[in-house]
């Protein structure tokens, strides 16, 4: 409702001022420009100021890179991994061993190596055999003694017997074999019908 | 088809060594006749081959180049070397150790079996445990390799049924592993 109101009143106006034509208010600009006798420009272009996220913004410009010893930064106390940093100057790629010398000389070294391995081993071993048969040797000792000990024991409980009734010793035993003869008659004997 | 680096032939020096004695040094040096024999890398293998013949070989194309001379053994992919039954003759020629085993263990040995006390005829004497030896039967015919269980002094202790020798390698793998034997 509003825009309509406005216009009619500007149509009005525009009639009443310049009385030569009665459009609409791009007329009278059309005129003005036509009156004015300067320079010729092209058409003003619209300046459009492109958005952060083009992809144009997003390009990073090329910094200057600066390596660590320009930076003149203070040297820390690092450690050098082993194999990191390559001698200069070499030459790249595997050396090979294809003459004899060369091939004898990793041959000593690695039988020298392994001969001593086996060599520390068989110390070992026999250094553990050793203890091995004196920790026999100890074990068999002690169980000689052990025994030596029983007998002893024993020796002594049978003379003891004997010391206490030698004559009485013998006696029961005569005893015995008086009786046990005649005994039979004793045995109980089962019969059958 | 090339030579070792020097890294490569101190694993597979060592490898050799743990079986073979000072006689290694024999491989490698020429024969009296002027032959010499050298170890090539093809592909992850190694070969043992006369120097004339590796030499010749260059005119193939590595990719079509299946085999020559005697495979050794292979590197594995971290850099440790794998021997394999081929080098049995070799090993057995310069065997530091040996055990002879008698005729009722050979065919458990040749089934994959392992050396048990009741099967071993004799022994080298000396001999630490961990120790590569070459087990070989009545006859001195080389039948495999393996490590010793025990070291040959307590081998002697051990009761018939246990472990003498564990086996690496016997000649019934020509048999049992026929198709992956020589396969790259």
């Amino acid at each position: 409702m509003a825009p309509n109101v406005g216009g009619a009143k500007g149509g009005a106006k525009g009639a009443a001022k310049g009385g030569k034509s009665t459009n609409l208010s791009s007329a009278s600009r059309v005129s003005k420009s036509a009156k004015k006798d300067g320079p010729k420009r092209p058409p003003p272009k619209e300046q459009k100021t492109k958005p952060r996220t083009a992809n144009e913004n997003l390009k990073k410009k090329k910094k200057r890179v600066y390596t660590e010893k320009e930076l003149d930064l203070p040297e820390l106390n690092q450690i050098t991994p082993v194999g990191v940093i390559k001698p200069k100057g070499k030459k790249k790629g595997k050396t090979f061993v294809d003459d004899a010398e060369g091939m004898m000389t990793i041959l000593a070294m690695v039988n020298a190596e392994k001969e001593g391995q086996i060599e520390s081993k068989m110390m070992k071993a026999r250094q553990l055999e050793e203890i091995r048969e004196a920790k026999k040797a100890e074990a068999e000792a002690r169980m000689k003694e052990r025994k030596n000990k029983f007998d002893d024991v024993k020796d002594s409980i049978r003379q003891k017997k004997k010391g206490k009734g030698g004559d009485k010793a013998a006696e029961p035993t005569s005893i015995k074999d008086s009786i046990s003869k005649p005994g039979r008659s004793k045995k109980k004997t089962v019969a059958f019908a | 088809m090339r030579s070792l680096t020097e890294e490569e032939t101190r694993t597979l020096f060592t490898k050799l060594a743990s079986y073979t004695g000072r006689s290694l040094n024999s491989l490698i040096t020429p024969a009296e006749d002027g032959s010499q024999s050298v170890f090539r890398l093809q592909g992850s293998r190694v070969y043992y081959v006369n120097k004339d013949i590796a030499n010749l070989s260059v005119s193939f194309p590595r990719d079509q180049l299946l085999s020559m001379g005697t495979l050794i053994g292979k590197y594995t992919k971290t850099g440790k070397f794998r021997i394999n039954l081929t080098a049995l003759d070799l090993l057995a020629q310069n065997a530091r150790y040996k055990v002879w085993i008698k005729a009722n263990g050979v065919m458990p040995l040749l089934y994959g079996g392992s050396v048990l006390k009741a099967h071993v005829a004799r022994f080298s004497e000396d001999c630490p445990e961990n120790a590569g030896v070459v087990i070989l039967d009545s006859n001195d015919v080389p039948l495999g390799f393996g490590v010793t269980a025990r070291s040959s002094a307590q081998i002697a202790k051990l009761d018939p049924t246990s472990i003498a020798v564990h086996r690496q390698a016997d000649a019934g793998e020509y048999l049992r592993e026929e198709d992956t034997l020589f396969t790259t």
